[in-house]
This record gives C-alpha cells, sequence and structure tokens, in this order.
C-alpha cells in the first residue's frame, strides 16, 4: 500500500516530515518500509508553450523552437518530430539537472545556440507502466489546460512523497488512504475529515428499475450493491485523478474507471464498473461458476473457471471472477452510455482460493482477502457517483439497488480496565484507555456498567475480537516503548535440558577435541544420491519420505542417511582445494514408518563423520602420513571412552557403502553402537571422489543409553604388578581380538590388563602370517606376587594360544 | 718442618693457578690432598715431632689443606658453570619455529550460537523443548490460531508431505505439544530449538534455518515481563550497550504482538547497508500468547496468560559474527567452519 503525503492532508492536517511521520505509523504497527521522493532528481524542468517551430537551416534532422516559459522566450534546438505549435512540453531549462544526472548548458547546434532542451517521459524518469504507447515516443506533449511556466513535478503531480507500506495481514482497514488517514490523526492528535458526499442524481430513472441484483451464495458474498449512471462521457481523467493514481503507480485509463479505482485507494472498497449496455437483462447475480465456464477478463487473457470459484453472471454468461477481475466482454469503453457502479463484499478465503488458483492478484483481490468493510460499500458507491458527477462525466440515477444477505453489525467487545493494566504491565487510567478507543472511532457502550467497559467495534476493523486485541489497541497508540520491563515473577521453574541434548553437547565437545569441524547440511536430498551410496532400491534407506512440493528438483526427499550430506561436503571441500578434511555431522534422518506417511515418521539422531588427507595439518614437525582406517576407529573409540562406554565389542562387519574388508561394527549387548569403515572405491567413484575416505556412523540413542559420566572410583594398587610380553606368528586371517580374548580366557584370575604393543608383517614372519605382541600385567589387589606363581599362568595361555589359533611363539 | 709445609703449599698454590681443566685439577687434589698425597704424608711425619711442636704443625697442616680445598672447590665449581654454560649455550634452538599443533575441530558457528542462547534461557529457568521436524498440520497451525486458508499462512509457504503432514514451519508446534502435554493452567518456561523449514532460496533465505521460539505461560503473566525477559536476553547476548525496541505486529498466535528491534550492531544506529540506513535490526517477534492458542490446549486465559517469542538463529550468528551471507552456513566450506 502506498500513500502520498498530499492525499494524506485531504483527511488530516499535520505538520510532521514525512520521516517523523514514518516514524510514528511504524511505532504504532504501521510499518513504513519506503519513502519516496517523487521527481526528487529534477530541477529547473518548467512546462513551455511552444509559440514556433522552424527547420534549422544546416540540419534536416533538427527543428528550431520558440518557447514561452512564462519568464521568458527560448530559443532551443530539438531533434523531436512530435511536436507542433501549441503544445505545452517540459523544458529542461540551462543549468537543469535530469535524473539521469545530465546538467543541461547553453550550447551551439550547427550554428544556432540552444538555450534548453525538450524532454521525454524517458528523461524525466517517468515509469513507463504509468503511460499510453503514445506518450512513450518522443517528446512529452502535456494536456492542454497544463499551465504555462510552473515547474514540471507541481504540473505532473510530482511534487509529492509517498510512503510506501508493508501492512500486517491483520489491519485491512489501512489499505485505504483514510485508513491510514486516520492512523495519522489519532498518533498526530489532528482530526480525521471524511469527504463529504452530497448526490444530485439527476438521471430520472431510479437505479431500481433499470438494474436487477442478487446473491445466490450468500456465504461467500455478504453484500452486492449498485447504481446505475446515465448519459456517460467517457474520456480522459482530469490531472488531479491521473497525478494522484500515477503517485502511487496507477496508469489512468478512463475517467469511469479511475475514479473505481480512486475510490478504492481511498475507502479500501474494491469497485467495478460494468458498461449497462452489454449486461444481458442488465441483471447481475452472483453465482458458482459453471466447471469449465470460461471467461476473458480485463487483461485479454481466456480463463477456464471451477466450481468453487464465484463469478459475477447476467442472464447469459459470467462477466467477472468476483472479486478478482471483471470480464472483457461488458468493459466501460469509449462507446459507453449507460454504466453499472458495483460494490460488494465477497469471502475473503474464497477470493484467495480462485486468485491462487488461477495465478491472478489484483489490488481487488488483495483487499477482499483481507476482508472490507460491507457497511462502506454503499459509501463508496455514492463517493464514485460523486466524483463522476462533479466532473460531469454522466448523470446519476436515484437510489442504490442493494442485495444485503448478511448484514453486518458493529461488534461489541468488552473490557476491564484493571486487566488491561494487568495484561500489559502498565498504569494507564480508564480515561485514557477510553480517549484512544474514542480516537480510533470505538463508541464507549452506555450498557458499561462498573468496572466493566463495552465498546462498538468500528466495522472496519474486523481484527478486535477479545480483550486482548483491546490490549493492543491501547498499547500501540500509548507506545510499546513506554510499557516497563518487568521479568515474570511467580513460580520457580527448573530450567535446564534433557539428558539426550546434554549428550549430544558433550559428544560435539569430544568431537572438537578429536580435531573433528561440526557441518550441517540441508534434511532434503535426491534418490539418486541414495543410488551413489549402494543403497539397493529395496532397501529400507531407499524408503524416503517425499516432499510434495520440492524447491528444486535437486532436492525431493527427506534423507535417510547423513553419509549423503557428508560426502557431498567432502566433494564440494576437496573442490575448494580443501584437501584435507576431519569433519562430523550430527543430525536427525526421516524414516517413515510406511508411505505414504499416516503417521510422524521417525526422526533418529545419527552422528557421521569422516576423514580424507593428512593425519596432522601440515608443519614442520608434524608426521606427513594420511590418515587410515585406524584413525576413524580411534575417535569412535575415543567418543565412547569419553562417554564412559567400555564395555563394547568390536569385529569385522558389513555395510553397504564401506569396503567390505575394512569394515567395523561396534556392539554392544548386541545392539549396534557404531560402524567404522573405509568407503567403498565404487561408492568413492559414484561421487567423483579420488581419495580414500574413512567414515563412522554412530547410533546416538544407542550411544545415549550405554552413557555413564560417573564412573565408579577404583582405588590405586598398592602392590606391584608382574608383566610378561609374549609374542606370537599366527595366520592373518586371525584376528587381534581373537587372540586378546584367548589371552583373557586363559589368562587366570591375576591377569589384570592386555595390551598389543606390536604388530607385525614381513620378511621376519612366513607368507600369509603376522607377529602380534602383547604385554600381559598381572596383579593382586592383597599382596605381591611372585614370579613363580605367574609362570604357570603364563605358560597356560601360551598352550592355549597355540592350541586354539595355530599360532607359535616367537622367541 | 714448618719450612718444608710453606714449599709444599706455594708449590701447590702454583700449580692450583695453572690448573686450567677439572682433569687438572683433580689430579692435584689426589697430588696434595689425596690419600697418598703430599700434605697427607706430611701429617704421617708428624709422629717424629715433639709434644709442643705436634699441635703447631698439625695447625699448619689444617689450614693449608682447608686452603687447597678451598680454592679446588671454587674452582672447580668455575670449571662446572663453564661447561654448563658451553653446553646450554650448544643446545640454543630457534624458539621462532611454530610450536607443535593439536589439531583441535570447531564446532558449526550455529551450534556455539544456539549454546549462547540457549545457555542464556537456561540461567533464566527455561528448560529445552524439542519436538519433530515433520509435523502434523494440526500442530504447526490449527493449534496456533492458523485455521486453513488463513492469509497468514502464505508468510510461511511449506513444505508439504500430504494434506496432513509438513515440515514444521517454526519450532511454535513445539510449545503447543509442551502445552498439550502439560497439566493445564500450570507453569510453563520453555525454549525450543530445532530446524524449520519453508520454500524460499536466495541469499537470505534458506529452505533449511534454525529457530528458537519461547514460552512463558503462569499466572499474571504481562507484556512487561515479555520486554523484560527479552530486552535482558538481547543484553546477554548483544552487550548492554545495545538499544532495544518493540514495534506492534501481526502474529496470528499472540495478541498483542511485537517485532523486536535492535540498535545495529554494524554501525551502532547511524544507519548502514546491514539496518538498510534505519539504525535497526529485526531480531524477535513476539507477543502474549492469544487466547485461542490457550484455549485450544485447555489453558484457561482467564486464569493463566503467557507470552511467546521466536528468533532465527542464523540472523543472530550472522550479527554476532558478522556473516554476510546465510548460505555459508550449509555450504560447509571448511575455510568457513575454521573460523569459529
Amino acid at each position: 500500500m502506498q500513500a502520498p503525503i498530499k492525499w494524506l492532508k485531504e483527511y488530516v492536517e499535520f505538520s510532521q516530515t514525512p520521516e517523523v511521520l514514518a516514524e510514528m505509523l511504524t511505532m504504532a504497527g504501521i510499518p513504513v518500509e519506503g519513502i519516496s521522493y517523487l521527481g526528487q532528481d529534477i530541477e529547473k524542468i518548467v512546462t513551455g508553450k511552444i509559440i514556433e517551430v522552424e527547420k534549422h537551416p544546416n540540419a534536416t534532422k533538427l527543428s528550431i523552437c520558440k518557447l514561452d516559459v512564462g519568464t521568458e522566450v527560448l530559443i532551443i534546438v530539438t531533434g523531436a518530430n512530435n511536436i507542433a505549435v501549441g503544445n505545452i512540453v517540459p523544458v529542461a531549462l540551462v543549468g537543469a539537472k535530469l535524473p539521469s544526472g545530465l546538467e543541461i548548458k547553453a550550447s551551439e547546434l550547427r550554428g544556432v545556440m540552444s538555450y534548453g532542451m525538450l524532454c521525454s517521459t524517458a528523461e524525466l524518469n517517468i515509469d513507463s507502466k504509468l503511460l499510453s504507447a503514445k506518450e512513450k515516443e518522443g517528446i512529452y506533449i502535456l494536456s492542454e489546460d497544463t499551465a504555462v511556466g510552473v515547474d514540471i513535478k507541481e504540473a505532473l503531480g510530482m511534487d509529492d512523497v509517498v510512503l510506501e507500506f508493508e501492512l500486517t495481514a491483520n489491519r485491512a482497514d489501512c489499505f485505504s488512504v483514510i485508513g491510514l488517514a486516520r492512523e495519522v490523526a489519532v498518533l498526530t492528535g489532528g482530526t480525521l475529515k471524511k469527504p463529504m458526499i452530497h448526490l444530485h442524481e439527476t438521471a430520472e430513472e431510479k437505479s431500481v428499475s433499470l438494474v436487477k441484483v442478487s446473491v445466490e451464495e450468500t456465504s461467500l458474498c455478504s453484500r452486492f450493491a449498485a447504481r446505475v449512471l446515465q448519459d456517460v462521457k467517457v474520456g480522459p481523467s482530469p490531472k488531479w485523478l491521473k497525478h494522484r493514481l500515477q503517485a502511487v503507480g496507477m496508469r489512468s485509463i478512463n475517467n469511469i474507471v479511475d475514479v473505481t479505482n480512486y475510490v478504492m485507494l481511498e475507502m479500501g472498497q474494491p469497485m467495478h464498473a460494468y458498461d449497462y449496455n452489454l449486461v444481458s437483462k442488465h441483471s447481475l447475480t452472483v453465482r458458482k461458476a459453471q466447471a469449465g465456464e470460461k471467461i476473458t477478463t480485463l487483461d485479454g487473457v481466456k480463463r477456464e473457471l471451477t466450481s468453487d470459484m464465484l463469478v459475477i453472471a447476467d442472464q447469459v454468461q459470467a462477466v467477472g471472477i468476483a472479486g478478482v477481475m471483471g470480464g472483457l466482454a461488458t468493459e466501460v469503453t469509449n462507446n459507453t452510455q449507460n454504466v453499472i457502479l458495483e460494490a460488494a463484499s465477497f469471502n475473503g478465503v474464497s477470493i484467495r482460493r480462485t486468485s491462487k488458483a488461477l495465478g491472478l492478484r489484483s489490488e481487488a483481490s488483495g483487499r477482499f482477502e483481507r476482508g472490507v468493510d460491507t457497511v462502506n460499500s454503499i459509501r463508496a458507491l455514492d463517493r464514485a457517483a460523486k466524483l463522476l458527477e462533479d466532473m460531469g462525466a454522466c448523470k446519476v440515477c436515484p437510489g442504490i439497488v442493494d442485495s444485503y444477505p448478511n448484514m453486518v453489525l458493529p461488534r461489541q467487545v468488552s473490557f476491564i480496565p484493571q486487566k488491561v493494566n494487568d495484561y500489559l504491565g502498565t498504569d494507564i487510567s480508564k480515561g485514557e484507555m477510553l480517549n484512544i478507543l474514542r480516537s480510533l472511532e470505538f463508541e464507549i457502550d452506555t450498557h458499561s456498567e462498573g468496572d466493566k467497559v463495552v465498546v462498538n467495534v468500528p466495522t472496519w476493523r474486523n481484527d478486535v475480537q477479545y480483550q486482548p486485541d483491546i490490549c493492543e489497541e491501547i498499547a500501540r497508540i500509548y507506545g510499546y516503548n513506554k510499557i516497563p520491563t518487568t521479568t515474570p515473577g511467580g513460580n520457580i521453574l527448573r530450567g535446564g535440558q534433557e539428558y539426550t541434548q546434554s549428550i549430544v553437547d558433550v559428544i560435539k565437545t569430544i568431537l572438537t577435541g578429536a580435531g573433528l569441524d561440526e557441518i550441517i547440511s540441508l534434511s532434503f536430498t535426491h534418490p539418486q544420491v541414495l543410488d551413489k551410496l549402494n543403497i539397493a532400491d529395496d532397501h529400507v534407506l531407499h524408503r524416503a519420505i517425499r516432499v510434495l512440493n520440492p524447491i528444486t528438483d535437486d532436492f525431493p526427499i527427506l534423507r535417510t542417511t547423513l553419509l549423503g550430506g557428508v560426502l557431498e561436503a567432502i566433494v564440494r571441500n576437496l573442490s575448494k582445494k580443501n584437501d584435507d578434511i576431519k569433519i562430523y555431522e550430527l543430525g536427525a534422518v526421516y524414516l517413515p514408518e510406511e508411505l505414504p506417511l499416516h503417521s510422524l515418521p521417525k526422526e533418529p539422531l545419527l552422528l557421521c563423520g569422516a576423514l580424507v588427507g593428512k593425519r596432522n595439518e601440515l608443519a614442520w614437525n608434524q608426521g606427513k602420513d594420511n590418515v587410515d582406517f585406524y584413525d576413524a576407529k580411534g575417535i569412535v573409540e575415543v567418543l565412547l571412552t569419553g562417554l564412559g562406554i567400555h564395555d563394547y565389542h568390536v569385529a569385522a562387519g558389513d555395510h553397504m557403502s564401506l569396503h567390505p574388508g575394512k569394515t567395523a561394527v561396534f556392539s554392544r549387548d548386541g545392539k549396534v553402537l557404531a560402524t567404522v569403515g573405509e568407503l567403498h572405491p565404487k561408492v568413492a567413484d559414484q561421487f567423483d571422489i579420488h581419495r580414500k575416505v574413512y567414515i563412522f556412523e554412530v547410533d546416538i540413542e544407542a550411544v545415549v543409553d550405554c552413557v555413564n559420566l560417573l564412573a565408579k572410583y577404583e582405588p590405586l594398587p598398592k602392590f606391584p604388578a608382574i608383566q610378561r610380553d609374549i609374542a606370537v606368528v599366527l595366520p592373518l586371517a586371525i584376528s587381534a581380538e581373537q587372540v586378546k580374548e584367548a589371552i583373557i580366557t586363559s589368562g587366570g584370575p591375576l591377569l589384570s590388563d592386555v595390551r598389543l604393543f606390536d604388530v607385525y608383517v614381513g620378511e621376519q614372519v612366513a607368507d600369509g602370517s603376522k607377529s602380534l605382541a602383547f604385554s600381559l600385567i598381572y596383579r593382586d589387589k592383597m599382596r605381591t606376587l611372585t614370579d613363580e606363581e605367574i609362570d604357570v599362568h603364563y605358560r597356560n595361555t601360551i598352550e592355549h594360544i597355540e592350541k586354539t589359533l595355530a599360532a607359535k611363539i616367537r622367541s | 718442618m714448618e719450612q718444608e709445609l710453606q714449599s709444599l703449599k706455594q708449590l701447590a698454590l702454583l700449580e692450583l693457578s695453572q690448573a686450567d681443566t677439572m682433569d687438572a685439577l683433580n689430579e692435584l687434589r689426589v697430588k696434595y690432598l689425596g690419600k697418598k698425597g703430599s700434605l697427607t704424608s706430611a701429617l704421617k711425619g708428624m709422629g717424629a715431632l715433639s709434644a709442643e711442636e705436634r699441635p703447631k704443625i698439625g695447625q699448619i697442616v689444617n689450614d693449608i689443606r682447608s686452603e687447597l680445598e678451598t680454592i679446588i672447590q671454587t674452582k672447580s665449581e668455575g670449571f662446572k658453570q663453564a661447561d654448563l654454560e658451553k653446553k646450554l649455550a650448544s643446545e640454543k634452538i630457534d624458539v621462532t619455529l611454530p610450536g607443535r599443533k593439536v589439531n583441535v575441530g570447531h564446532k558449526h558457528p550455529l551450534t556455539v550460537t544456539l549454546a549462547r542462547i540457549k545457555e542464556i534461557f537456561m540461567r533464566m529457568g527455561f528448560a529445552i523443548a524439542e519436538g519433530p521436524e515433520v509435523e502434523q498440520d494440526y500442530y504447526n497451525f490449527e493449534a496456533l490460531n492458523l485455521p486453513k486458508d488463513h492469509p497468514a499462512r502464505d508468510m510461511q509457504d511449506s513444505f508439504y508431505i500430504t494434506e496432513e503432514f509438513l515440515m514444521r514451519t517454526h519450532t511454535s508446534p513445539v510449545q503447543v505439544r509442551t502445552m498439550q502435554a502439560a497439566t493445564p493452567n500450570q507453569p510453563i518456561r520453555i525454549i525450543a530449538p530445532g530446524k524449520v523449514y519453508r520454500r524460499d532460496y536466495d541469499a537470505t533465505h534458506s529452505p533449511m534455518f534454525h529457530q528458537v521460539e519461547g514460552l512463558v505461560i503462569d499466572k499474571s503473566i504481562s507484556f512487561a515481563d515479555l520486554k523484560g525477559t527479552l530486552e535482558l536476553f538481547i543484553h546477554e547476548i548483544f552487550g548492554k550497550d545495545v538499544g532495544v525496541r518493540f514495534r506492534p505486529s501481526f502474529f496470528p498466535f499472540t495478541e498483542p504482538s511485537a517485532e523486536v528491534d535492535i540498535s545495529c550492531v554494524m554501525c551502532n544506529g547511524g544507519g548502514c547497508r546491514v539496518c538498510s540506513g534505519t539504525g535497526w535490526l529485526e531480531i524477535l517477534g513476539a507477543g502474549m500468547v492469544h487466547p485461542r492458542v490457550l484455549e485450544m490446549s485447555k489453558f484457561d486465559p482467564e486464569q493463566v496468560s503467557g507470552f511467546a517469542f521466536g528468533m532465527g538463529v542464523e540472523r543472530i550468528a550472522m550479527l554476532l559474527y558478522g556473516i554476510d551471507d546465510l548460505r555459508l552456513f550449509y555450504e560447509n566450506d571448511l575455510r568457513f567452519l575454521k573460523q569459529f
């Protein structure tokens, strides 16, 4: 919504600058988003009348004009060919500045001195959508009644400042200049002067005998009113009207259409004018469209309607899409002799659906969507008729035809001033509250009893329904920033976060310490990403939730795994030469119980990390090795240890996206906690990653179940331990974990710790074999051990390993 | 005898003065003071002396011994010191070489920002509540006084999954779920952080972003309480000097509603590109919980009142860190992530 300051001043006097006014309105909940100064960059351009035109003696394409600019007569050389003696045109005087930045100087053109320049609309920077095709060409020929020698800004109504509002959805009443003027009056202490309407109604026949209106869909149209105008002289609008419309960016069409638009902008009531003679049987009905019914709208587009759309129809056809746009068939043209003026009130939801379905938004539909003041319709009809009557554009037929199936009465809302103060935390007197409400044209009902105040809400304020709405009216005029600041008293509540949230914080802190950077990816992905991860079509992870209206074709589904996003982040970083990557994401994936969705999906939290490139940041004193499987595994171990989880089991495992020989699964009580592995070369290839990538995935919920952040203290040993080392040579296929378990099984009760300290594969052992070396720590809490008793256990272990694991002790 | 001792002393002093290594010094120690040393031998010869002379000569021997020992001790310390200094000098390193890096990672700036926001509210007694990202239309809209076809639904163009399910457009449904899980009219004080989704994608909009919404319900909660709480929060996160203003606004789920602006942290309110020259930055939406919203969750607006607020975490992070492009948060470029 836009409102020129001059227009506002027609209804309320104020002296504030546009900036100050904008601030006042904004702080009262009528947000001004911009202030535009029309003709801001135009200086020293005046209207001039051409009194002589002659050909330039030395240039065939140039003319020499003599112009009366009021104070003097100027000679100007021009290349224009659309000018004639008697035309009034914009003249940029010597020293003028054009919006383009051009400065006008006296100059010689082919031997003739020229003292200025004739301007086109483009040179004046007039929005081309406000102009007719003719006006866009050549020099701007102004209307004949334009005064000579006046500033062009004044002549074109560009000596104005326009406030641009970004109104909230509840303030339908402010989609009108009068509605805004009311707010201005309240805030500046001025008085709102609404236009006086005294119609002469000089036509003989009454509207009621000339036109019939009816409403079939009374639930979707609460009022449909009309007037008839006769002896209509369709023609250009007077200058003031044109300028008003142009100032708010609306193009002048003709006097009839312009007046309907003017009244809509002024009063907020959309209106429509029909060519009376083209309306079959002069009868208008509000009904639903027939399925497939067609209508060509005023913009020349043929549209097919559906049966839930509301139309205005005559006896033969739809002549308008209700509240959205009129039909071309009954358009007011230069041949129109009689006119039906319509002012109606349609259901906002219905209009919104229709305009959305047709992709057709108009000034009218926007207002109906928010809701118009039904009571105001008749005033709007009268106002439009009055303006046309005053212009001498028609004779107005007496009376109004009004189908008003749903009478709207002012709503009553009651409030208790003390409760308003309690609600706001203020101490505003009852008198001040009532003054604020009265200034907004709320009527204080005489039935108010005791503490309770009953008000009649103005019909244009459909948003005021409850006591809190009254609070808001009082608060916004009183001033939000005058309301004190306090903190909630009452009950003391225990703040804090849920256990899982706390554990997630701990996990992120551990991973940060382990050198990983956190990433956040979009929750949307594409089925192809799942394919690239080697997820089979019938795998549960391929059963992703599909978005009905994705933002781009790249993101039609919700992610079922974090790995896709992590790998995409790797690809993006590698492309930016970030070669050494250690990242993780912790977030939800979306797993439906069934598709299509009938219940909320599961949203388990997962953790997925990836390592690529160098283990350490490039530095003179750091190793230059690349990360490997054991870096990824180490991170999971550190994470689990940090969370107090020790009794997990690790074994070789499977994962469709990981290398089959380099995948480990961490589990506890048969439940998988984490998976670690090298990215499957096929998957790497499909993502176009030509590096080794090591992945870990952690099931946060499974981990949270095992967390123990309060370890029990164990007393420090009082007696020394005995250590024995053991080196075994055994087939490659036997895992270190198997050997360790064998040691533990056979180690006896005194064995307190087993540590693998060397792994060797190479010349010193046979092909297909490896050597593993362990330290075995024996300890008794109550006494010092003897070598002899440990030797017994140690020999047992050696025998057991040799027997069960095809191992040889290496000496 | 005395004569002999004196010349022995002179010789020893001379030789000691010439000793210039630790080894030479040690040799002299043995030579004069050792078990078979000259001075020791002199003492052995004392048996031949008279009873009167013995203590006198004994005294002289001890004096000489003591004097020589002191000299040896001093010289020895000097040699040790010199050795140490030499060793230290030879061990000098280039201390300007960079220290050994400990590889520490970085939390995402949104995680860090969210942690700050959560921490401030937790200190004020707020609990952190969470809820599903795929939501039912009822919780996301209807229970918040946004019936189907409400024009305000346009403000939040949604990702739908079915007619019934959508990606939540704000974390307000968590408020509804919290109220409906609570005993009616019992006090509530929560914030609900999380991911939300809207159909927008450009330099200032991401289809996924993070919000923190808050809800306070209790007996006689007022708009002044809302102002006080949010002002406290803003001063905690942006500093005491930042200006705060409340502007009337409209949200279907609150009444009265407010937008909260802070004085521009980039230009201190002078007007710049970030604040579009206004000197103010919009950072929060808030309001008193609409009575219909309370009623729909079985709370009685006659008995309790409350306020709610919502903010974008990205917006706060951008202002705190001076980040100028929203998309950076989701591009996961390490050159960006490693800055926080």
